[in-house]
């Protein structure tokens, strides 16, 4: 990178550095590592950047986007703030919408955006009556389990200016069935909608919930992925969550590598249904974790845009730039927030948050100081907003995109991050791909490991978490937390039932869950049909969450892979 | 010459509901205990009556839940339930996970022995078993 003029002058300074610190410190190592336990020194210099290439980081904007998907970032266009949220009934999390937006919550251009999880029981597939659901109606999500229940919480707003991420998370398809025919009743055609689901049925690999079996998992995501390509091409389809392997225990190579390799066996699986690289990929986004390390996460993350872009590129032959960009949502890391003195996650979140600023997403949510307690109250959710507002208006960081870029250290740790992590993604290659590393635990166990590793760590006090284990304090202890309306499980009880009674259309709906199972049979049989066009009628026929998950698990198996 | 009689290994059923993915702390737990010589059954479950099933079947010391999204109160007060019903009301029962400071009364209330929350470690839990069983 520097001429060989430059180079001795650097290296004669060197000399003079290194005799300085051996005068100071002799020969004692300092043993640094970063929180992924890669290790680093203490100072870096032009010797560390000098053999590096610089058609690999480029300008912004430029292939392989390691510094960011367009030529400017925040000074045209802010990141979106993707709020997570959702409890109780419908109606409640259309309070909170609305409390969202009147506390500044904003989506691109005039745009507003929602981010809304949906409870444990529509994301398993259930109705709220159903014995099998635990008590978890309304929880920590909201109970979304009828057409009416759209009514309920999208009433009254533009929905060609409203983008919503339906975060029904392996059933988000059943979520778009019912915004589709909601939209359809509402006068507003399929191809104006806007916005996410979640498709993320990988995510088994993860956990040994109950979920469809990975080859089953990878048909339903790319069927669902071609119809959407071919009938709402505006919508966002894919959500690479590599999120929750940072939260489960991963390292950040550990996250980059994973996240490579499900978008791979993912496209894989796109092409086998007969798509171009070109027709989908530009719809994935990815969804990473701005952890407390900050460099290396901000490194991770332009690592993570050069890789998956050569990627795409290379082995894909994908030409439209924008299937070479992530679209990258974020989220500040769950899993460093502690219960005790929980103000101080305050703190943590908004180095989080500067993170993602630092790293150029294009989304972020920033978790509320009590989230390591329950979900967030008022206050908490608006103080997490009012973060983001901070970080956009007053710090100046957004003034200058990849502020960071051409540091000694940022970018000899962005290569070696690329390194690790493409050494690790052929290991898992290696031992057969992605869906094979589910299928028998390999990615389970090496995240079990990692994590195992970190807690060990904090409880032999190598790592110390302010508050858990070193400075701790009952100052602070008592937080308020946020609880969910009790009535709520009974509401959605009764309220399913009386829709049961009073729904109509018994004939059209038997017709159409009997279609459902023929198309869902066709899509096992190499895609030969498509199951959503299914799934809508399904939903104009006024089925629940659970009459047509039912015919989903019974087609595609259910169960825990281990 | 007096017989050496080994301490019977302490086996633990250890579950947390099949629909809360938030299982890191308690996996982490597991692994403790499996290195501090308990027998360890990690398991999920449905509605809280599986375990207490579960428990009878593997004829368990310790059984422990982890609940990192509410609902533990109840849940506390079916198992205990259940447990005097099948006979094994004598069994120890723990919980841990996000345990809020107000409900802590409601679960000593309902004779559940350890309590876990956010900031307990696992070597905590262990020593409160080892002090209890076999004791």
């Amino acid at each position: 990178m520097f001429d060989k003029k430059t180079m001795e002058q650097v290296e004669e300074l060197k000399r003079g550095f290194d005799a300085q610190m051996k005068k100071r410190y002799g020969d004692k190592p300092f043993d640094l590592k970063t929180d992924g336990g890669l290790p680093i020194k203490p100072v870096y210099g032009p010797e560390d950047v000098q053999d590096l290439d610089f058609k690999n980081i480029a300008y912004p904007g430029q292939y392989p986007f390691t510094r960011g998907i367009y030529p400017t970032m925040y000074q045209a266009q802010p990141w979106v703030m993707q709020q997570i949220h959702g409890h109780g009934t419908p109606e409640h999390c259309r309070e909170r919408m609305d409390y969202l937006a009147q506390l500044g919550l904003t989506g691109y251009g005039e745009m507003r955006s929602y981010n809304l999880v949906f409870d444990q029981v529509c994301k398993f597939g259930y109705d709220p009556d159903n014995p099998e659901n635990g008590d978890m109606v309304g929880l920590v999500g909201v109970n979304m389990s009828t057409l009416d229940d759209y009514d309920r919480l999208l009433n009254g707003l533009d929905l060609t200016k409203t983008s919503v991420v339906l975060n029904q998370g392996i059933h988000s398809m059943i979520a778009l069935a019912f915004y589709i025919v909601y939209g359809e009743e509402q006068g507003v055609p399929k191809e104006k909608l806007r916005g996410n689901t979640m498709n993320w049925l990988f995510k088994g690999w993860m956990s040994d919930l109950e979920m469809y079996p990975p080859d089953s998992a990878f048909m339903i995501m790319s069927n669902f992925i071609r119809w959407c390509s071919r009938n709402i091409p505006k919508w966002n389809t894919t959500n690479i969550v590599s999120y929750f392997a940072e939260e489960a225990g991963g390292t950040p190579v550990q996250e980059a590598a994973m996240a490579m390799a499900i978008s791979i066996e993912l496209t894989k699986a796109c092409i086998a249904a007969g798509l171009e690289p070109d027709e989908f990929l530009p719809r994935f986004g990815f969804q990473i974790a701005l952890g407390m390390d900050i460099f290396e996460h901000v490194s991770k993350i332009r690592a993570m845009r050069r890789m998956w872009a050569t990627i795409n590129k290379e082995r894909f032959g994908a030409k439209d730039k924008h299937s070479m960009q992530i679209r990258c949502h974020s989220q500040t890391s769950a899993v460093s927030l502690t219960a005790q003195q929980p103000y101080v996650n305050i703190i943590r979140s908004a180095y989080g948050a500067l993170v993602g600023v630092l790293s150029g997403v294009n989304g972020m949510t920033i978790n509320a100081y009590d989230e390591a307690l329950g979900i967030p109250t008022d206050e908490s959710l608006m103080l997490a907003i009012r973060t983001h507002q901070v970080a956009l208006y007053e710090t100046g960081v957004p003034n200058v995109t990849d502020p960071l870029a051409g540091s000694y250290y940022v970018e000899s740790l962005t290569e070696k991050i690329c390194q690790e992590a493409e050494k690790y993604l052929d290991k898992i290659e290696k031992l057969g791909g992605f869906k094979k590393c589910w299928e028998t635990g390999w990615l389970r166990e090496e995240l079990a490991n990692s994590s195992y590793e970190w807690r060990r760590r904090i409880d032999r006090g190598e790592k110390v978490v302010v508050g858990l284990n070193k400075h701790r304090s009952e100052v602070h202890r008592k937080t308020q937390i946020y609880k969910v309306d009790p009535e709520v499980k009974e509401t959605c009880i009764q309220r399913i039932k009386e829709y049961r009674a009073t729904r109509g259309k018994e004939k059209e709906r038997e017709q159409a869950l009997a279609a459902l199972k023929v198309a869902c049979q066709g899509v096992l049989d190499n895609h030969k049909a498509d199951f959503m066009p299914a799934l809508i009628d399904c939903a104009r026929a006024r089925s629940t969450v659970q009459e047509m998950c039912d015919v989903l698990k019974s087609i595609f198996g259910w169960g825990t892979v281990y | 010459m007096e017989k050496q009689v080994s301490p019977k290994r302490i086996k633990v059923l250890l579950s947390k509901s099949r629909m809360d993915v938030h299982d890191r702390g308690v996996r982490y737990l597991a692994r403790c205990m499996l290195e501090s010589g308990m027998e360890v059954i990690l398991s999920r479950h449905g509605l809280i009556d599986e375990v207490a099933n579960a428990a009878l079947q593997e004829d368990v010391d310790v059984i422990g839940i982890s609940f990192s999204v509410g609902g533990h109160v109840a849940a506390s007060e079916r198992l205990r339930k259940l447990m005097q019903e099948k006979g094994i009301g004598d069994k120890l029962v723990i919980v841990g996970g996000i345990i809020p400071d107000d409900d802590i009364p409601a679960l000593k209330k309902l004779d559940i022995d350890g309590i876990f929350g956010a900031g307990s470690s696992a070597a905590e839990a262990i020593e409160f078993i080892n002090a209890r069983v076999n004791a």
